[in-house]
């Protein structure tokens, strides 16, 4: 209502400026809290003490206008830095007319207009004429990549990919007739399952790639429409009119960030992220500081996950003697015994401030539901999740002496657990409860038609009823978790998680295959910020070594596992058991052995890890060679190995930068793709191409070749520029090779783990789970997962470890009460559940008794989906929260409506 | 027939469906009101015997969706 | 020693990294404030229409 009133106008950031607002507002529909606030600097009441329309309308009194900014100081042991990036703001290039042309915008403002929220509710359409446009292009590298007229001279890492998707999204909204072209300069998309996503956006959905940087935008007289020039692949120039320019905005830290780090004495490398270490990648200059996110390097939101968990653990790790210190312990309120009473029914109809109330008669509903059967209590509230609604509730419970609620509001998938809490304060088994939903399924989509609104709110408040009336208290059952944790893999990854755990307090064991730790490590020469590899590979080593809380295990492997979340025991090589709460896959990669590029007839011709080997043994043939060269994606964005190794550009960059630094009048060629050094590795690539480097374009259809003829290695290759075949002579070439996963079938089906078509590990949320799997207690870091370089290894290996922490700390786990159960009294034996089990929870019982050989389920494993319920021919398995007997009353209850 | 409205009896998977539902009032969506929906922890809990209740108790159709 | 150590954090921003620290440190036993200067968390993320490579809502 206070929106509704007010009658100041003010621009929506949230929105990109597209569309206004009120000074009074909620940002958007979903903000968490979702509670209006007041402008401060729009407000008219607040800076001309005029209006104070919301005030009037507030029907709880809870507008103040005179709340002041209050200082608050806060003692903690560690503080996590996240304060985000800001979109490069164009404004500045003449050149992109941002400022001028209406038909010109950001990716952001893009992003805006493709949401279902968004200002055109979702329309693909352009801001100067609200016309569906035919033709967008996208400009790369706004912002990024650049030093002549903005400062970035990092590359921002997700433009390339996010450019792709809003084109592809473009199309699915305007149809595969929209025109799209995306003008880049080299395509980056090194992330897991991105590669694929290019290659679909190229191939099956039409986007167009345009390897040019355009250099002028002209408007067309008479139309909004634009005209941009640019030059081919081959050197001519050419013009193409577009409806629509989107520019691909970078990421950059804001000076209010740079000024906040600068007070806290947190050092900025030169594009103002936080300056970190490769091997202590989420740890700030100042001690106790941790950094996450983009302001710890430009990254796109599974990184920023992985960043935030690694931070957690690292700003846990030195607080872990004073881990449950601090916490609010929530009271347990003794649960009312509520056997064999007759159900007395409170019914809560919810307002949701007009929400609801807008389009559904909330007060008939509400009298409606006093004249049903059980009903004990109805009443109608304005917010029912408020707080103070939430404390009427359990009152009301309390005096009404109600046995089970039912809450006509919102969606349970949202709310059901804030209510259930509700019940367990007011002393109720959490499972007297179903809401029924009179907003997303009801008033949201029947705005037109407010009787029969009103109507099927009357009938599915009717089901639920029924449904609760049949309700019984349900147990979850308790499970301890062990305090023990597995890592599989002795890596650089696995070392990490296993120090982390250990130095948090918890006992590890290492698996490794191998006669020593360190895995691929061993073969690396140094990280891309100059940190030898060995040696702290052996520092890392040593610690575990002598760290008595963990127990490595070499020469080993899994050859079983049984048990679940929290109670795992695993037997390894040698028949050793190992009791444990938690799993940490770490299992990594090797790499790819060519067989393409000659690879094999000559020594000159190596592997990226071979020439490290050199540089470590100082080979002094290094000093000789005149000529040097390196082909990359060897292995890498073929058809049958669809995905880009991440790490190989700014590994060859790097060593090329070594070659030339050794011997600087060294011809040093790297003949490339796309050069992906994305973040601030683009400094490296800088560096070479200053240094002399280079750098020949090839595609997948016109690869180089490689001969060995009369004791010469020659590399025949197209010339990106010229356009004419080259024959290079070079003293050594090296192929940048794939990294493979280390594909083990049996450990991913002990753990009940998925693996995807390459053989990495599949996590349990692409963007939210980066570092768990779907199966509950098992985490994933490193190179099982995705390629990825060293810091990033590590920074997943801590997010892992945190988030196996925020397990172990619970260090006892409740089950989910909703679930199958068994009487064996009517099982028949016949096996169907256990066949049909996704998750193995039914299993023959072999205690002796009556119902030996009967089913009986697991309630730690059973998900609850239901599946053996609807198979049980003897109708032997009941579902709590779901039974048969239940639905059967909801469905009665249709009856009255149809 | 021209004025005849069916009335649908949905079975909604807790997981996918159901929570489409909610977005779809999320997004204003809107659609005729003659719907009740029923929501399953699972389209694999759904049974035979609920189709039937559902056209027993005069549903004209049934939606399972999951 | 052990009672210098003080068992609670702070977050600095509540996009999509601090509130994924926040949940982490608040699971793992320490007390957390989460401090955003704008009205409601989920910073940036809650701007995006769609996410890549799996077209899943932003929301």
């Amino acid at each position: 209502m206070c929106t509704e009133k007010c009658p100041k106008k003010v621009v929506d950031t949230y929105n990109e400026g597209l569309r206004k607002r009120k000074a009074i507002y909620v940002e958007y529909e979903q903000a968490v809290p979702l509670k209006y606030a007041i402008d401060p600097t729009q407000c008219i009441k607040m800076i001309k003490d005029k209006c104070g329309n919301c005030e009037k309308v507030c029907p709880t009194g809870a507008i103040v206008y005179d709340q002041k900014e209050k200082t608050t100081k806060l003692n903690v042991g560690s503080v996590v830095l996240s304060p985000g990036f800001k979109p490069f703001d164009p404004s500045i290039f003449d050149t992109y007319q941002y400022s001028k042309f209406k038909n010109v915008i950001t990716s952001t403002e893009m992003e805006r207009i493709l949401s279902a929220s968004g200002p055109t509710g979702g329309h693909l359409v352009r801001p100067s004429d609200n016309e569906e446009p035919k033709k967008i292009a996208w400009f790369q590298c706004i912002g990024s990549r650049e030093i002549n007229r903005c400062d970035n001279s990092h590359c921002s890492s997700v433009c390339c990919m996010y450019a792709t998707k809003e084109a592809v999204m473009a199309k699915e909204h305007n149809g595969p007739e929209l025109d799209t072209a995306i003008f880049y300069m080299d395509m980056r998309t090194p992330g897991k399952d991105f590669e694929a996503y290019y290659e679909d956006a190229k191939e099956n959905k039409g986007v167009r790639y345009v390897k040019s940087r355009v250099h002028t935008i002209d408007p067309i007289t008479g139309t909004d429409d634009l005209e941009v020039r640019y030059a081919n692949e081959n050197g001519e120039i050419v013009k193409e009119q577009f409806d629509m320019i989107v520019l691909s905005v970078g990421l950059e830290i804001p000076p209010e960030t740079v000024e906040f780090a600068g007070k806290l004495g947190v050092e900025l490398t030169d594009n103002n992220f936080a300056k970190t270490s490769v091997f202590n990648p989420v740890k700030t200059s100042r001690d106790g500081i941790f950094v996450c996110g983009s302001f710890q390097g430009p990254k796109d939101i599974p990184e920023s996950v992985i960043d935030a968990s690694a931070a957690a653990t690292a700003a846990g790790e030195i607080l872990t003697e004073s881990r449950n210190t601090n916490v609010k312990i929530a009271e347990v309120i003794t649960e009312i015994n509520v056997d064999n009473e007759r159900p007395r029914i409170g019914v809560f109809v919810c307002s949701c401030g007009t929400n609801i109330a807008g389009v559904v008669d909330v007060k008939a509903v509400a009298e409606y539901c006093e004249t049903l059967p059980y009903v004990e209590f109805v009443t109608n509230n304005m917010f029912s999740c408020s707080q103070d609604t939430q404390e009427k509730i359990a009152e009301t419970i309390r005096e009404k002496n109600l046995n089970r609620v039912v809450v006509a509001a919102c969606t349970p998938k949202t709310h059901e657990g804030l209510f259930k809490e509700t019940l367990l304060a007011a002393g109720l088994n959490k499972y007297l409860f179903e809401m029924a939903n009179i907003r997303n399924h009801n008033s949201w989509v029947h705005k037109e038609t407010p009787e029969l609104a009103t109507e099927k709110a009357k009938d599915t408040i009717r089901m639920s009823i029924a449904k609760v009336a049949l309700f019984q208290p349900l147990k979850e059952a308790e499970l301890q978790v062990n305090q023990t944790a597995l890592v599989l893999g002795g890596g650089l990854s696995g070392m990490t998680t296993a120090k982390s755990l250990a130095t948090q307090g918890y006992e590890t064991h290492i698996i490794e295959k191998s006669d020593k730790l360190g895995g691929q490590a061993h073969n690396l020469l140094k990280t891309v910020q100059g940190e030898d590899v060995r040696e702290k590979v052996a520092e890392l080593s040593s610690a575990i070594d002598s760290d008595d809380k963990i127990t490595v295990h070499l020469n080993s492997e899994i050859t079983d596992v049984e048990g679940f979340v929290g109670n795992f025991e695993t037997t390894i090589s040698g028949d050793n058991k190992i009791e444990h709460g938690i799993a940490v896959m770490a299992t990594g990669a090797s790499p790819y052995k060519p067989e393409e590029y000659c690879y094999g007839q000559d020594d000159r011709i190596i592997t990226a890890l071979d020439l490290d080997r050199k540089f470590m043994d100082n080979d002094a043939a290094l000093k000789d060679m005149t000529s040097a060269a390196f082909i990359q994606c060897v292995g890498s964005r073929e058809k049958d190995r669809p995905y880009c190794s991440r790490v190989c550009c700014t590994h060859s960059v790097d060593n090329a930068i070594e070659l030339k630094k050794l011997k600087p009048e060294m011809n040093v060629y790297i003949i490339y793709r796309d050069i992906r050094t994305y973040g601030e590795r683009e400094l490296l690539y800088k560096e070479a191409r200053e240094l002399g480097v280079i750098f020949i374009r090839y595609d997948r259809d016109n690869k180089p070749s490689v001969e060995v003829k009369d004791g010469e290695v020659i590399v025949n290759v197209t010339d990106h520029v010229l356009g004419r075949p080259l024959e290079i002579r070079v003293d050594l070439l090296t192929l940048a090779t794939a990294i493979i996963p280390n594909r083990d079938e049996k450990i991913a089906q002990f753990f009940k783990l998925p693996v995807n078509d390459s053989g990495f590990y599949v996590e349990r949320h692409a963007k939210l789970g980066p570092s768990e799997f779907a199966t509950d207690g098992v985490f994933l870091c490193g190179l099982a997962h995705y390629p990825k370089p060293i810091d990033e290894s590590i920074t997943h290996a801590q997010a892992a470890t945190s988030r196996a922490v925020t397990l172990l700390a619970r260090e006892s786990i409740h089950t989910n009460g909703e679930i199958a159960v068994t009487s064996p009294q009517n099982c028949s034996s016949c096996g169907i559940c256990v066949s049909v089990c996704p998750y193995s929870a039914p299993s023959f019982t072999t205690a002796k008794g009556p119902n030996l050989g009967r089913a009986e389920i697991n309630p730690v494993l059973c998900k609850g989906c239901g599946l053996c319920v609807a198979s049980c021919r003897s109708g032997a398995i009941n579902h709590n929260g779901f039974d048969t007997g239940q639905i059967y009353a909801q469905l009665v209850n249709v009856k009255e409506a149809v | 027939m021209a004025d005849f409205e069916p009335k649908i009896v949905s079975f909604l998977c807790n997981w996918c469906s159901y929570g489409a539902a909610d977005l779809a009032g999320v997004g204003r969506a809107q659609y005729p009101a003659n719907v009740r929906v029923v929501r399953i922890p699972c389209t694999g809990r759904m049974s035979p015997k609920f189709f039937l209740a559902a056209l027993r108790e005069g549903a004209d159709a049934v939606w399972v969706s999951g | 020693m052990s009672k210098d150590v003080i068992g609670s954090v702070m977050v600095v921003g509540g996009g999509i990294a601090g509130m994924q620290s926040a949940l982490d440190l608040a699971d793992s036993g320490y007390y957390v404030y989460l401090v955003e200067k704008n009205a409601s968390i989920g910073g940036v993320m809650a701007k995006l229409d769609k996410t890549f490579p799996t077209n899943d809502c932003a929301m």
